[in-house]
Parts: structure tokens; C-alpha cells; sequence
């Protein structure tokens, strides 16, 4: 019996971890990066504030015309601030030539208790 | 007797081809007298769908009587004493030019359209292209835009451009503000020339490599030293430059990874935000090679923007019907971008506005800036 209860506690555990991480604001904002540079409507869909929902076919569409990567984006929470800070850059290949966009500081808002990202700041 | 039967035959089929255009007074002092440098297709309007009213044979003396709304194309006529016997129209880059050529000397005939749909032998799209003119005329609705840009503090005289890597070469537009300009016989541009110049030096930050109608509205695509936090290439460059005309070219790029709705329902999205702030847009129409795998897509999206034009009474200029018939549609080797004459400056003199699209497209939009800037009734300060 108590190996029984030992073991749920370890999995409380270890699902309370596994929803901090996804809903840590700068974790959200990584995963949205990233999903905007694959085009991933789902996930963007999912990390997409309510209030920019209109913005999600272009967010989708946002690398569509070129071959773009994520480059070592790193981002971190300011404080308790709704604003999340991150260095990195998307690169574009257009026909063999790089754009660099570099990555900036955005919004993030909690909605049902997940970190949503929301536009820059 | 047999040759001269045939120059009766072929005089007699002239006139009736050209029956339904009024016929010119052989005796009337023309301004300019020229030759053909090869041998030409003289037809019955200014395009190559018009039906074809005569061969003109290089070197023979021709007078220029009319031209098109540009000037690219003239009607001629060959005369022998009081008698015409060679009357149509040629592209007049094949003609031989020289400084005394000045088209604002040239009568205008804007009675004849640029093309002749049904002589075209395209399908029923591409036909309802070439039936939208090349160079439209402003509406009253965009005066009235231009009017109420002015009231917000736009600038008369500042123009920008908007779109892909079509736009943001420094060959097309920006090459206005080199002051050794040639115009060549495109004499009557050069007032509105000058007074837009200087504007085009600033390149914009709504033309980029890979720009496409959705991504123009997405503030990631903004150049951060220049534009605000969440603001979009668009708006930031309306809002910096606060611009009373924005050239707008998309589609060679958003064709590969979008449908006709989408890029119609994104081409409205940017009209209604130019509109918006009392800016003229005028929209090109894209060329496309018929030979590549996305041509009828090209095809209808060019369609989608006659009928935006229609909606909002925006000028489109027709840059699918003005190089359809060009070498390679006017474009480039990689099919995508319009080929360039290799000058970096505005060079209309030696007839490369037959040959290459940017010359064209650059001729074009100075041509649109000329009709604007008179319709609107910007005058200048020697005239003022």
C-alpha cells in the first residue's frame, strides 16, 4: 500500500513538473519561434494568445516562401513581467541568401493557466 | 505588272484593315521623320494582338503621326508623294531615334486599346488580362484618396514601394533619384521625373527578399532599427515615409505557397490598409512564363487583382499584358525576377523598354506618376 501511494506522489510529481515546463513563459516562446519557422499551425495555434488569434494565417505563413531555421535562441523572463527577453535569430534562405532576423523581446499573457505568447513588447 | 498588282493588293488590304481608324492626311508636317532598323509587323493598334496591317521594311522614310498613352508603341506612315501607302502601328524601340525626337511633340491616341483579345489566341483568362489596360487612369475615388492624404499630412511628392524581391531591387524605382537620367524621347516625364525623384533615394522597409501578403503585416519582418515593437513592415513604412503613392507588386512569390483566395483576400488586406492612410496604391500585374508549372496559378492570381482594382477603384498597371510578347515575358534567367538592362540609371533612350522588364516596369510607373500627379493637379513650382 504505501509503495502504491509512494508511486502516485512520484507521478504527481513528475506531472507537475512536466505542466510547469510547458507553460514556462520562456519555454512558450521558444516553442512558438520554432513553430513559427516550421509553419506548425497546431502549435502555434495552441501558444497563440486569444487576442491575436486573427494574426495565426500569418504567423503560419510567416516563413512559407523561404527555407528559415531557428538559430541558439535562448530567452528568459523578466522578473515577474509579462515580458520575455531572448537573443538568437531566425535565418531565411531565399535563393541562397541569408536574412537574419534577430529575436526581441515579446509578450506572453497566462490564459487557463498557460503561458501564451502575444505579439512583441 | 505582277509586283505592282501585289502593291495594289496590299494597299487595298491596308486600308480596309485600318478602316475603322481615321486615315491621316499624307500632306501634314510631322515633327519627326525616322526608319525602321529592321523589318517590322505594322499593326492595327499598339500591341501585338491587333490584327497585322502591313510589313515595313528597314530603312525606308516613315513618319511618326501617333502614340500610345506611354509612347512605346507609335503609329506610322510611309508615303509616296500625296499618297500613303503604309499606315499601322510598331513598337517604337525598333526605330531609328535620335535627340529630336520628343514625344510630348507626338499626338496621343488613347481611342485604340493596347490589345486585341480575341486576335491573342490565349484562353478566356488570359484574354480578360489583356482586356484590362496596361496603363489605367486615375478614378475620382483616388483623388479623393489623395485629398484626404494630404488632410492626414502625407507628402505630394514622396512615393515608396511595397513587395518581394521584385521591389526591393535598387533597379527598379530607386534608380529615379540618379541624376543622370536619359530619358531619350520620353521627354514630357521629365517634370514629374524631378519632382518624385529624391523620394525614391530611402529604400523602403516593405520591400524585402521573400516579402510575401501575409508576412508584410507581420512585425517580425520589420527592420527593428526603423520600426516600433509589434508594428509591421507595411505600417512602419507608411508611417516613416507617410508616402501619397505606394507601388505595389506581390505574387511571383506568393504563388508557390499560396491559393488565389488567400492571396486575394491578402492583396485586399494591403489595398484597405494603403487606402486607409490616404496613400494611391497602385498595383502591378506580375509577368509569368507559360512554359513553368505555376503559370495558370499566376494566371489567376493576376485575375484576383482585376477584379480588387474594380472594387476599389485602385490604377492597376498592367505589367502581364505590356510583357507578354517581350523576350522571355521580360524576365530573367531564373524565370522569377524581371531581367535588367545592366544600366544604374534611367536610361529610355536606346529602346530597352522592349527588351527588358525592369526598364518597362520603371517606364510604366513613371508614366502612372505623370497621370497622378496632373489628375491630381500637383503643379509645379516654376508653373505655380
Amino acid at each position: 500500500m504505501i509503495r502504491v501511494i509512494l508511486l502516485f506522489a512520484v507521478m504527481l510529481v513528475i506531472a507537475g513538473c512536466a505542466t510547469e515546463s510547458a507553460s514556462d513563459p520562456a519555454d512558450t516562446v521558444v516553442k512558438y519561434m520554432q513553430a513559427k519557422v516550421d509553419g506548425d499551425r497546431e502549435t502555434l495555434s495552441s501558444l497563440l494568445c486569444a487576442e491575436m488569434e486573427s494574426a495565426l494565417n500569418r504567423e503560419v505563413n510567416s516563413f512559407s516562401t523561404v527555407d528559415a531555421t531557428l538559430e541558439n535562441a535562448t530567452c528568459e523572463r523578466a522578473g515577474n513581467s509579462d515580458t520575455v527577453t531572448c537573443s538568437g535569430a531566425i535565418v531565411a534562405d531565399y535563393g541562397g541568401e541569408n536574412t537574419e532576423f534577430e529575436l526581441t523581446s515579446y509578450r506572453v499573457v497566462q490564459e487557463d493557466g498557460v503561458w501564451k505568447w502575444c505579439g512583441e513588447s | 505588272m505582277h509586283r505592282q498588282l501585289s502593291k495594289f493588293l496590299i494597299l487595298l488590304l491596308s486600308l480596309f484593315l485600318l478602316g475603322n481608324t481615321p486615315t491621316p492626311d499624307p500632306n501634314i508636317t510631322h515633327p519627326y521623320e525616322t526608319t525602321a532598323f529592321r523589318q517590322l509587323v505594322m499593326y492595327q493598334g499598339p500591341g501585338y494582338t491587333h490584327l497585322q496591317a502591313d510589313i515595313l521594311n528597314p530603312g525606308l522614310p516613315i513618319k511618326i503621326i501617333e502614340r500610345n498613352h506611354t509612347g512605346n508603341w507609335v503609329r506610322v506612315i510611309r508615303t509616296d508623294g500625296d499618297t500613303i501607302v503604309q499606315d499601322g502601328w510598331v513598337e517604337s524601340a525598333y526605330l531609328n531615334q535620335d535627340e529630336n525626337l520628343k514625344y510630348s511633340e507626338i499626338p496621343v491616341n488613347l481611342d485604340i486599346p493596347d490589345h486585341n483579345p480575341e486576335n491573342s489566341g490565349e484562353g478566356e483568362w488570359v484574354k480578360e488580362l489583356l482586356a484590362l489596360p496596361i496603363m489605367p487612369e486615375l478614378s475620382d475615388e483616388m483623388v479623393e484618396i489623395y485629398k484626404r492624404g494630404q488632410f492626414l499630412g502625407n507628402h505630394s511628392n514622396v512615393i515608396t514601394k511595397v513587395g518581394d524581391s521584385l521591389s526591393v531591387s535598387d533597379k527598379y524605382l530607386t534608380i529615379f533619384a540618379q541624376e543622370d537620367y536619359d530619358l531619350g524621347p520620353y521627354d514630357y516625364l521629365e517634370d514629374t521625373l524631378n519632382y518624385y525623384a529624391e523620394s525614391t533615394a530611402e529604400a523602403s522597409v516593405a520591400a524585402k527578399i521573400g516579402l510575401s501578403t501575409y508576412v508584410v503585416f507581420d512585425p517580425l519582418w520589420a527592420d527593428k532599427e526603423v520600426c516600433q515593437p509589434n508594428e509591421s513592415p507595411i505600417d512602419c513604412e507608411y508611417r516613416i515615409k507617410q508616402p501619397s503613392v505606394a507601388f505595389i507588386l506581390f505574387g511571383p512569390n506568393d504563388v508557390r505557397s499560396m491559393n488565389e483566395v488567400e492571396y486575394g483576400e491578402q492583396m485586399r488586406m494591403i489595398v484597405e490598409t494603403t487606402l486607409e492612410r490616404g496613400i494611391i496604391p497602385v498595383v502591378f500585374t506580375f509577368s509569368a512564363d507559360p512554359e513553368v508549372e505555376l503559370w495558370w496559378q499566376s494566371v489567376n492570381f493576376n485575375v484576383q487583382l482585376i477584379q480588387i482594382a474594380e472594387e476599389y477603384k485602385i490604377p492597376v498597371i498592367n505589367l502581364f499584358a505590356a510583357t507578354r510578347w517581350m523576350p522571355d515575358y521580360g524576365l530573367d534567367e531564373d524565370g522569377i525576377h524581371l531581367a535588367h538592362s545592366g544600366y544604374f540609371y534611367l536610361k529610355l533612350s536606346n529602346g530597352d523598354e522592349a527588351f527588358y522588364g525592369v526598364t518597362l516596369q520603371n517606364l510604366l510607373a513613371l508614366r502612372m506618376l505623370d497621370e497622378i500627379r496632373k489628375t491630381v493637379g500637383i503643379e509645379l513650382e516654376e508653373n505655380a
